[in-house]
């Protein structure tokens, strides 16, 4: 199948998260900053959104914050498997990069989440965070 | 302005091309056109006011000569042309206006289109340029609007000494002198100015300096905390030396040496232990952040799961690759090498597989992503038991150390209540530099905080304060361009002014020395006034206002004397057309007028009938005759001819 | 544009002031001659903001 050259390989976000993700990985304490990287902030975003099951759509205009190379061998995968699992397809894969799509808008819910349960609440991220996924291991 | 000649086709009664040549010579200076009335004497007149300016020619019914329409057949083009050469500051040019028309069924001349004008420039190898700007040309040579007062009708020539004709003189002298021009520029200088104004009054003001000095503060503060910090370190480094002397100290004391000792086994174990918890914080960050794929399990569950049924169906060749499938086809060969034919069925078999596997690069990920999401499935609970463990060792730590901290508490205690007084007194000391090392981290801690904030907020006002500067420029520019405008437009309106009153002077002094010259009832007047509300009067005898008594004939002379004079003021450059001028003249004024007109301008045509110009008037003007044509009219076809008379 | 004797007159009074001022002055009456013949011309005070601000902004080079 041709690759589809609609969209490129570059991760966008919501421009109105942009702060969110930065705080979340921009910093040298590690109980303020839980995250070390801006791509683990949208993993762990992603398979959030995955896990409620709720995808939100970008707006119109996105921001572009990591290149797909930035991602590790093991990471792909991740997005890949959430893609194939959304649409009940591996066809998916072969339509160039719309399967990072699929990722975004569960990125884009799960922002959100970590946004209100990391810094909304009393408490350093890093336990709340602890906390957050703690608890979605048990309720999944 | 100087007329070279005309050439003038199908327009009025002048059928066919007809041409005329005029004198630009300096002492013959005149050129005579000699026609009854009805001849064309005046559309001859019309036809250079209308070639130059497209005016003149309103309201006096057809311009295509009626002869020549009629010979025009249905449907076809027929022109009324004027073309005038002249020359210009030493440059010739040409001018032609060209009015067309379609004859139509019904014998009638339809002309749906306005005139075409065109001027074009002669340069010195003979080539005739187009001039792209023609009406702004003409103006620079000879705008419409002072037409009047060259190319004029003998009918309107008591225009300006009417009473009550100050607005014409006014008019008159304005565009014959150019003051219009100043005028003009005054005005719309002074309205550039006014607009900058509001322009600049809405833009802000002060805005960038209140910025500037809001970025001065923050960087204050910011600087304030960063000393602060510096101050607070000191503090607590000569507090923990403080801390280091006493504890020495109490090692020395007997009485102390055992608490002390304690104390410093404590503090090794507790600083340990402090580590060990910054570890195992790492730790845990760096698990957390991989519970992602365990959060997301069902999805690779579920993709595996996807996966493994497209691999039981072949739709994923296990191992196989459809490059391989394809060229078993082309080879025509089974994997076993049994030669397989289009039709067979392991033929069709294979194509089956390769159109519904996957192609080459979707293959690699899918295979990619099944090894890897394997692995993490397999990782998962390896996860999961490293945070458990981690953050159970983190309560570890974080208990370890607070019952190591309520140890170091004890010993303090017994310190302080030690009999010897000494030990009391330096463990007391100790107690307090401890608390404020304590309160000192508190604020470092907030300084810190500050310098984050403040940096933030730099941040932002830097880029304010580029926009602001931005605009500041813009309005250090407005403010010139105001000075400027203004300053052009002040001036302007002196030099006006100035100018203004100097040139009705001239005229003034100009008008008397012709009107003196033309009138033959010289002694009657003692002066020509032109007066600051430009009313043109003559002065009798007794300093009073003579007009009322002028005849017809000394009105007439006054304008036309009026007229020279602005044209000799002015030193413009330009022919005085007549028609008719002397119609209404006595004899004695037109023996007058010819004797001197000649002399008050470079170049004089004369529209005039045979009445006009006999016995002294024209004997007076004979001399000065360059060139002389009689315009003759033949009723049978309709049409005027110009002929030279000889 | 003016007879000599009025050109004199105007350079004479012309000749204190500043040299922008009088590149504003002569370049604006040029363009006023151009549009004489209009009553009311549309696009002169345009032009002659542009004139305006093309000299204002040499000023500072």
């Amino acid at each position: 199948m041709p690759d589809q050259t609609s969209r490129d390989d570059r991760v966008a976000i919501d421009p109105a998260m942009h702060e969110i993700f930065k705080q979340l990985s921009d910093g040298a304490d590690p109980e303020e900053v839980p995250f070390g990287q801006l791509k683990d902030v949208f993993l762990m975003a992603a398979c959030l959104g995955y896990a409620r099951k709720k995808r939100r759509p970008l707006p119109t205009k996105t921001r572009d914050i990591i290149r797909l190379e930035t991602f590790s061998q093991s990471d792909l995968p991740v997005l890949y498997a959430l893609a194939i699992a959304t649409t009940g397809d591996v066809d998916i894969l072969d339509q160039g990069y719309e399967f990072l799509t699929i990722a975004e808008e569960y990125a884009n819910e799960g922002i959100h989440i970590l946004q209100e349960n990391l810094l909304n609440q009393r408490g350093r991220p890093l336990w709340n965070l602890v906390d957050l996924v703690r608890h979605e291991v048990q309720s999944g | 302005m100087k007329l070279d000649n005309i050439e003038i086709e199908n327009f009025r009664q002048y059928g066919g091309i007809q041409r005329a040549t005029f004198s630009t010579h300096s002492q013959k200076n005149i050129t005579v056109f000699n026609g009854n009335n009805g001849c064309g004497k005046t559309s001859l007149f019309i036809a250079i006011n209308w070639c130059l300016y497209g005016e003149g020619a309103e309201n006096i019914g057809e311009l295509i000569n009626k002869e020549a329409a009629r010979k025009t057949p249905a449907g076809q083009e027929v022109c009324a042309r004027v073309k005038l050469s002249f020359r210009h500051g030493g440059e010739r040019f040409i001018s032609s206006r060209e009015l067309a028309g379609i004859k139509r069924e019904d014998g009638s001349v339809e002309t749906r289109t306005k005139p075409s004008f065109t001027l074009m420039r002669i340069q010195a190898d003979g080539q005739a340029i187009e001039i792209k700007n023609p009406i702004g040309m003409m103006n620079t040579i000879l705008p419409s609007n002072v037409r009047t007062f060259f190319l004029f009708d003998g009918e309107k020539i008591d225009n300006f000494a009417r009473p009550d004709s100050r607005d014409e003189v006014r008019y008159a002298i304005y565009n014959v002198l150019k003051l219009e021009i100043l005028e003009r520029a005054k005005n719309h200088l002074s309205q550039v100015a006014a607009e900058h104004r509001k322009e600049l009054k809405q833009a802000s003001s002060g805005e960038l300096l209140e910025l500037l000095e809001t970025e001065d503060r923050k960087r204050k503060e910011k600087e304030n905390a960063i000393n602060k910090i510096q101050e607070l370190e000191r503090e607590r480094d000569s507090a923990k030396r403080k801390i280091v002397d006493i504890e020495k100290r109490l090692r020395e004391l007997q009485s102390a040496r055992n608490l002390q000792l304690q104390r410093d086994g404590i503090q090794e174990q507790l600083e340990r232990t402090e580590n060990d918890l910054r570890n195992a914080v790492k730790e845990i960050r760096e698990i957390t952040i991989r519970y992602h794929s365990i959060i997301a399990s069902d999805a690779i569950e579920k993709a595996r799961a996807i996966l493994d049924k497209k691999r039981e169906r072949g739709e994923i060749p296990s191992g196989i690759r459809q490059q391989f499938v394809r060229d078993l086809l082309e080879q025509g060969k089974c994997i076993c090498g049994r030669p397989i034919k289009e039709g067979d069925p392991s033929h069709t078999h294979l194509q089956g597989i390769l159109k519904r596997s996957v192609s080459g690069a979707l293959e690699d990920k899918v295979l990619n992503t099944n090894v890897t999401l394997n692995i993490l499935e397999t990782q998962n609970a390896g996860i999961y038991n490293q945070l458990e463990s981690a953050m159970k060792r983190r309560v570890q730590f974080t208990d370890r150390i607070r019952d190591l901290q309520s140890e170091l508490d004890d010993v303090t205690r017994q310190l302080q209540g030690s009999p010897i007084e000494e030990i009391a007194e330096l463990e007391g000391k100790r107690k307090t530099f401890e608390m404020d090392i304590e309160r000192h981290h508190l604020e470092i801690g907030k300084c810190r905080g500050i310098i984050e904030d403040r940096d933030r907020e730099i941040a932002e006002l830097t880029k304010q304060i580029e926009q602001a500067q931005k605009r500041k420029s813009k309005n250090e520019l407005l403010t010139r361009k105001i000075s400027l405008a203004q300053q052009s437009a002040d001036a302007v309106d002196k030099i006006y002014q100035e100018l203004g009153e100097d040139v009705r002077q001239s005229i003034e002094a100009k008008t008397q020395e012709i009107f003196k010259k033309l009138v033959w009832k010289e002694s009657h007047f003692k002066n020509i006034s032109l007066g600051p509300d430009y009313q043109l009067e003559v002065i009798d005898r007794y300093g009073l206002p003579a007009r009322p008594e002028l005849s017809a004939g000394e009105r007439q002379v006054l304008s036309l004397s009026f007229i020279t004079a602005m044209v000799r003021v002015s030193e413009e450059e330009a022919p005085i057309v007549m028609d008719t001028p002397f119609g209404r003249l006595s004899s004695e004024h037109r023996a007058s007028i010819t004797e001197n007109l000649p002399g008050l301008t470079p170049q004089l045509v004369l529209f005039v009938t045979d009445e006009e110009l006999h016995d002294e008037a024209r004997k007076n003007l004979e001399k000065r005759i360059g060139k002389e044509y009689r315009l003759i009219f033949d009723p049978k076809i309709s049409s005027t001819t110009i002929e030279e008379a000889t | 544009m003016l007879g000599s004797a009025m050109q004199e007159k105007v350079l004479a009074l012309f000749k204190d002031y500043d040299p922008s001022v009088k590149a504003v002055i002569a370049e604006v009456l040029a363009l006023e001659q151009e549009h004489l013949s209009m009553k009311n011309p549309r696009g002169v005070v345009e032009k002659i903001e542009e004139i305006v601000e093309r000299i204002a902004k040499n000023e500072t080079r």
